[in-house]
């Protein structure tokens, strides 16, 4: 709750933390506001929006309600935007816990592969991986997974490799405690604030690749998503650019809010400095 | 676009009956029409076989008909509906075992060699029919070529081939290409696939991969006073929406096959300088089609696939979808096939609560989730129409309880899941009708097709009488015959559905003012543009 207070002290935490609140909320709400299929056909094809009081946002080249779709492809964005930053920051953090903590040959080998997947562009590993295995939400969560979890486990291997240094782990292996219950009861709290403050980036650039995939036409066919209902609109640009443009601002919208949050985020963190870090070696520690 | 009382058809109809009527001075006009000019023309792919006596496609004709000249071409008002080409005369035997075709004299290949009798019996029998996608089919039963002198050559099949099939193929199977460049290699791999080597008005001159491809007049072609063109670029825009905005730069004169989305034609439309074109695409009839895997259960029962019929508002698809530049399906036969279409079969108007009621006939309730079953659907990615069908058909399912869920994949992989792995319950298709229902359209229902073969049966549907009808229809040599088994064809397929016919339609072409003789014949896009010019 502290933190929350702290963050809505920071303009740019209390605008993006508005935001995402209100996203989050059309995206939980959405089977509420317009229920059904969003991507029944509801009327004639191409009504523009703020016309027919009935489709407030017009209709795309099939009829389809352009209002629903953008809402319910809020659910599909952060659905996937999250559960993608999610999955790789636990992967992260395990690999990377057990890197630094194991050192020697385990530590060599997981780095390696870490370097081979930040060798390759995570968009073209999402894209290779989704065209192989075929589009669905959970193939396109793991491939978003694939190309974003490097980055936070090189970053925890980097806190456990000075953490497992300090007395109270040392303390910890003279009482006898087990190698994995120091890792993940003493070492790992600690190893966490610098890997959550680069979750919300994650967030965003996991909703940003899942529109691009969807915009290539690899997303799941079956839902609604911004990027897809952009790809959509681009074959009408140039008399229809609504079609395309309220998508895409929804899109703009959703990213801004998730970086201001970020930035609010790092500036509360890095605003309560050594103090919040000694409450938490505090709490955290025997 | 505006929704007009007269249908596209009947514009058609109007704009021909105008054609004729105004035949004499079009043809003084076609005569005097300038010459010289480089015409640019936006391609949006770039085959990696570019000979049309292998890959007989429209993607390859679209360029190489311009090299390379088949033996006859579609015509509007020639005898049997062709013009001749590298043949002049075509003439069949009574038993439909022979085919004596005497070719164009003083012809020559763009390397300087003699076009004679060898080189379309060495195309006939070592690449038409043992190759070619279509030749394969069409010239299954050829057996020997016989050249008595170097102008005639003769055709002997080994079971009777009527004549009005090879006649309504010779535009499509019948490019002819070297012996002398081919002979002796390996004729899949050759080099002369990529530069190609003809008799036709343009000579190939070079390829940019990812830029253009440059044809130049031939001085030497046996038309006269032909080409009008100096040169020929084709300029490789794989985005559609580029076409447009090429178009009104000045950059491009011509987009062909609908390069322009239907949904920009209405303000294309508007632009000076720019016409739009509906003709020159009457004999490449494309056919939406909903293929059905037999091997689910529920679609093997009759009443489903009926029920799925009528399910499509198939006036949604031709307004909606296509704007209006397509028609409404009855058969596997399109109505601009006079020659075999025949509009008594049964139909199926578009009416939900009928769909639902042969559902529940059928035995397949509505749960207590409001559906009845799930299917496994995949649009072809061909074409923004077959994709926004696709959307469309899952939507028309929905609303009768059916839950189709959709499986998109690029063309490749869309082929193997459907033609090899037959991985779909109903895949959305765009098959080609060729002028006649034996080249690529019986394929589509008759049984016995091995799995891998594109466009053809695989979705398991097996008919006996059905079979023999075709098979009947293959050796019947005379033209009133067989056109009455293709009506009893059409007949069997309509009530039958092993597929559903939703609509059919030709292409566009967006051009300068400028362009001169566009669409003066059905396959005018793939052909050989002898007689197109621009103006200065």
């Amino acid at each position: 709750m502290n933190l929350i207070h702290k963050l809505m002290k920071t303009p740019e935490g209390a605008v993006g933390f508005i935001i995402l609140a209100i996203m989050i909320g059309i995206a939980i709400m959405a089977s509420t506001i317009s229920p059904g299929d969003p991507l029944r056909i509801a009327g004639r094809a191409l009504v523009a929006p703020f016309t027919d009081p009935a489709l407030p946002l017009g209709t795309d080249r099939l009829g389809r309600d352009v209002a629903a779709g953008i809402v319910h492809g809020a659910r599909t964005s952060l659905l996937v935007g999250a559960a993608a930053a999610l999955a790789a920051i636990v992967l992260g953090l395990l690999v990377g816990l057990v890197a630094g903590f194991c050192s020697g040959i385990v530590d060599e080998v997981l780095m390696r592969v870490v370097d081979a997947f930040q060798i390759v562009p995570g968009f073209l590993l999402a894209l290779a991986f989704v065209s192989v295995m075929g589009a669905s939400l959970p193939v396109v969560v793991l491939a978003i997974t694939l190309g974003a979890w490097a980055d936070p486990a090189r970053l925890t291997r980097a806190q456990v490799l000075s953490l497992r240094e300090r007395d109270y782990v040392a303390a910890a292996k003279v009482i006898g405690m087990h190698p994995a219950e120091i890792a993940v009861r003493q070492i790992l709290p600690q190893a966490l604030p610098p890997v959550l403050a680069i979750s919300a980036t994650l967030v965003a650039a996991a909703i940003l690749t899942e529109a691009a995939l969807s915009f290539l036409g690899l997303g799941d066919p079956n839902s609604v998503t911004w990027g897809s209902m952009i790809a959509e609109g681009r074959n009408v640009l140039r008399s229809s650019p609504w079609l395309s443009i309220l998508p895409g601002l929804a899109l703009i919208i959703t990213v801004v809010g998730v970086y201001l949050l970020s930035e609010g985020l790092a500036k509360a963190l890095a605003g309560d400095g050594p103090a919040m870090q000694g409450k938490l070696r505090n709490g955290a520690a025997p | 676009m505006p929704a007009l009382p007269v249908s596209r058809r009947q514009i058609l109809q109007i704009s021909s009956l105008l054609l004729a009527s105004t035949a004499l001075p079009a043809l003084l006009a076609a005569q005097q029409a300038p010459a010289g000019g480089r015409l640019v023309v936006a391609a949006d792919s770039e085959p990696k076989n570019l000979n049309p006596a292998i890959v007989a496609s429209n993607g390859v004709f679209f360029i190489a008909s311009k090299v390379i000249e088949p033996l006859a071409e579609a015509s509007f008002d020639g005898k049997d509906g062709l013009q001749p080409r590298l043949a002049t005369a075509w003439e069949g035997s009574g038993d439909g075992l022979r085919i004596t075709f005497k070719l164009r004299e003083g012809v020559t290949w763009h390397d300087g060699k003699p076009f004679t009798s060898a080189d379309v019996a060495f195309s006939a029998l070592n690449v038409w029919k043992p190759l070619q996608n279509l030749g394969r089919i069409v010239f299954a039963n050829l057996e020997a070529v016989d050249t008595p002198d170097d102008h005639t050559a003769v055709f002997r099949f080994s079971k009777p081939t009527p004549i009005q099939l090879i006649r309504n193929a010779l535009p499509v199977v019948s490019s002819v290409i070297p012996k002398h460049l081919y002979e002796g290699t390996d004729i899949a791999t050759n080099p002369a696939n990529v530069k190609l080597v003809g008799t036709g008005p343009f000579t190939f001159a070079e390829h940019k991969p990812g830029e253009y491809y440059r044809l130049v007049r031939n001085e030497k072609y046996w038309g006269k006073d032909q080409p009008s063109l100096d040169e020929i670029i084709f300029r490789v825009l794989p985005d559609r929406a580029g076409a447009g905005a090429a178009l009104e730069a000045e950059e491009i004169q011509l987009a062909a096959f609908s390069a322009v989305p239907l949904a920009d034609l209405d303000r294309i439309s508007k632009v000076p300088g720019l016409k739009i074109v509906s003709r020159g695409y009457e004999a490449l009839t494309y056919q939406l089609v909903v293929e059905i895997n037999h091997r689910r259960k529920e679609l093997a029962d009759p009443k489903v696939r009926q029920a799925i019929a009528h399910a499509i508002d198939r006036n949604f698809v031709v307004d909606t979808i296509f704007l209006g530049y397509a028609s409404a399906s009855t058969g596997p036969v399109p109505k601009n096939a006079p020659e075999f279409y025949d509009a008594d079969v049964p139909s199926y108007a578009f009416d939900t609560q009928k769909a639902e009621a042969l559902l529940d006939e059928a035995g397949y309730k509505r749960g207590s989730d409001g559906i009845r079953f799930t299917l496994k659907l995949r649009p072809a990615p061909y074409f923004n129409e077959t994709r926004q069908f696709g959307d469309y058909l899952r939507q028309a399912l929905a609303a009768v309880g059916i839950d189709a869920q959709i499986v998109n994949a690029d063309s490749a992989a869309h082929q193997k899941a459907v033609y090899t792995d037959h991985d779909f319950d109903l895949a959305v298709a765009p098959p080609v009708f060729r002028g006649d229902p034996a080249i690529s359209t019986t394929i589509l229902v008759q049984s016995g097709t091995p799995a891998g073969v594109p466009f053809s049966n695989q979705g398991g549907y097996a008919n006996s009488a059905l079979d023999a009808i075709i098979a009947k229809a293959a050796t019947t040599i005379d033209s009133g015959e067989r056109t009455k088994l293709y009506n009893e064809f059409q007949k069997i397929v309509a009530t039958d559905l092993p597929l559903i016919n939703v609509a059919e339609w030709g292409f566009i072409s967006v051009a300068s003012d400028r362009v001169l003789n566009i669409a003066d014949n059905p396959r005018w896009a793939v052909s050989n543009w002898a007689t197109t010019a621009l103006q200065p």
